[in-house]
């Protein structure tokens, strides 16, 4: 190596050298400490813990809760998936449809995301518990009349409404950027052609959208599979751990009740595995598609 | 882009496509009804998104018993009492404070690091600065509950637990990933020949990242500050975990204990829920523009 490269690297480490040290110390040590502690009995407490092997992991895949909370999240996000991405295209598509309005629209629509879903979380637990059942008495809908908050078969719902709440403007603002870079004269060629609103959509805007459909599939995937705001705010995992979602009980493992570190950091390992191997699968599969499309 | 601009460009491109729709026969009766069937769809899903936060002002301003008679009507009466009594149960100003030392300790560490690392490994050639590259990139898949437990261990040994700004610098630690990435995209839009040339003049590599780059990194630098400071301020899990003592308690985290505290007092509750959203709207509505147009940024470049 030159003298010349050695300086150019020497100046390259005096820049990087700060974000590096925070970098490695906040993400990259518990990175692979979170990975070599899933190996051990380590209790969080005391400095004596030994290697166990895979034993934490064998557990994991026998856990009857862990693997309630693990259905229970691709439950999760496979509702996400589809009502958040359907909705959001949907506001997007209508919001930009429209005249002076849309301004308006779009500020409205975005407003819960500028929220914490423990803010949001809560105000809507008092629409739940509180507005609810008075709406209930004064109309007697059954809509309202139920125990949406108490009630495992509901409260999956209710997490569900204050998720896509919380989420949808921000896939829509993605997608309406997406809209807005549609060349007009694509719409309006099909619109002389005779092609009414829909299949200008189905044919004409979905397509050149498709990019921005990988991103907001990409982000539903990763924010939905590590949902733990909106679940702590509105039922805490309960009643009983009936809506526990991976992150919750990942949490309640190693810092509520049991304080079993190692068999907690078994648990997240398996969670990061997952999303990486479905994150790689998505682009893998979108990117294909979009080339074709 | 400009969102805003753009959305004004094509309020002006909408005319001569609804004239050349209309020529094409589509009857003008049925547009209308269209457009305002997609009015009321939109109205509709307007109030549903407004309503819990409607539903929290309004009834902030009542009394418990007025609440218990008519949870929809207005307050006869004001009652402004609930927001002294929340104000002083959450501890407003110091929690206020608490949040910005986290989101401002954060905010300028994940900036200046991140600016510097990436504008450098974006123009430094060779394997070292591809190998460091790789190395940030390389996490940014890794879900923030697969290291969480690592995390609090790390920093109880740094003594860095309880503090509002130990919690800051995580973040900084948390946030260079994505904003080394963002930088190093944007850099290579600005000219080599202007280091080259300023190199020549003998100016420093300090003074020549300091005086001359970063002011031209304003564009990212805003979209960055807009997505950070959004994700810090309204964090839940990790101050949760750090901030053990109440006086370090951030906005979220007194609402949170104030909200387990007393259960049933809604009116309390309300209150404290408007007080910590205050900050936020505001700001939502004052730099609108900048955040939308950040968001949308940030999500495609990243």
């Amino acid at each position: 190596m030159t003298s010349r490269t050695w300086k150019r690297n020497a100046i390259l480490l005096v820049f990087v050298l700060p974000a590096l040290v925070f970098y490695a110390a906040f993400t990259l040590a518990p990175a692979f400490g979170g990975m070599w502690y899933s190996f051990t009995d380590w209790n969080g407490l005391g400095p004596s813990y030994k290697a166990i092997g895979l034993s934490n992991y064998v557990e994991a895949i026998g856990d009857r809760y862990f693997l309630k909370s693990l259905w229970f999240t691709v439950k999760f996000v496979l509702y996400m998936l589809v009502l958040q991405n359907v909705l959001a295209i949907l506001l997007a598509v209508l919001v930009e449809s429209l005249g002076r309005s849309k301004v308006w629209f779009r500020t409205i629509f975005f407003m819960p995301n500028m929220l914490s879903l423990i803010i949001g979380g809560f105000m809507w637990m008092f629409i739940f518990t509180r507005v609810f059942p008075y709406l209930a008495d004064k109309t007697g809908w059954m809509l309202f009349d139920q125990s949406w908050i108490g009630d495992p078969n509901y409260s999956f719902f209710a997490i569900l409404a204050l998720s896509l709440w919380g989420g949808v403007g921000y896939l829509m603002i993605i997608y309406i950027a997406a809209i807005q870079g549609v060349p007009k004269q694509l719409k309006e060629a099909a619109a002389i052609d005779g092609a009414h609103a829909f299949h200008i959509f189905r044919h004409v805007t979905l397509p050149m959208i498709y990019p921005a459909l990988t991103i907001g599939v990409f982000l539903t995937l990763n924010s939905s599979f590590k949902v733990f705001d909106s679940v702590y705010a509105l039922t805490g995992g309960g009643p009983g751990r009936s809506t526990q979602v991976i992150a919750i009980n990942i949490y309640e493992e190693a810092f509520s009740f049991s304080n079993r570190y190692g068999y907690a950091s078994a648990k997240a390992m398996i969670l990061f595995g997952i999303v990486l191997i479905i994150t790689i699968i998505q682009l893998a599969v979108m990117k294909r598609r979009e080339v074709r499309a | 882009m400009n969102t805003y601009r753009a959305s004004r460009a094509d309020q002006k491109d909408n005319k001569p496509k609804m004239n050349s729709s209309g020529r094409a026969g589509s009857p003008r009766l049925g547009r209308r009804i269209g457009s305002g069937a997609v009015l009321l769809f939109l109205l509709i899903a307007a109030i549903v998104t407004l309503f819990p936060i409607y539903m929290a002002l309004l009834n902030s301003v009542k009394t418990q018993g007025e609440m218990l008679t008519n949870i929809l009507a207005w307050p006869s009466m004001p009652e402004f009492g609930n927001y002294v009594d929340a104000f002083q149960k959450t501890r407003y100003l110091r929690s206020l404070g608490n949040t910005i030392i986290v989101v401002a300790v954060g905010l300028t560490g994940i900036i200046l690091f991140s600016s510097m690392a990436g504008y450098k490994l974006s123009r430094t050639p060779g394997k070292l600065s591809a190998i460091l590259f790789g190395l940030f990139v390389m996490s940014t898949l890794i879900p923030f509950h697969s290291i969480m437990i690592t995390l609090v261990t790390i920093s109880k040994e740094l003594r860095l637990q309880g503090s509002t700004v130990g919690l800051g610098l995580l973040y900084i630690g948390l946030g260079v990933a994505v904003a080394i990435f963002l930088y190093h995209g944007f850099v290579k839009s600005i000219p080599r020949e202007l280091d080259e040339a300023a190199v020549m003049d003998g100016c420093g590599e300090f003074r020549l990242f300091f005086t001359i780059i970063l002011p031209l990194l304003m564009p990212i630098t805003a979209t960055i500050a807009i997505l950070n400071t959004l994700w810090m301020w309204n964090d839940f899990l990790l101050p949760l975990l750090m901030l053990t003592n109440y006086k370090s308690y951030t906005l979220l985290l007194s609402t949170n204990m104030l909200f387990g505290e007393y259960n049933n007092d809604w009116s309390a509750i309300l209150a404290s829920l408007v007080l910590a959203m205050l900050p936020v709207i505001i700001l939502y509505l004052a730099l609108q523009k900048y955040i939308l147009h950040g968001i949308a940024e940030g999500a495609i470049k990243a």
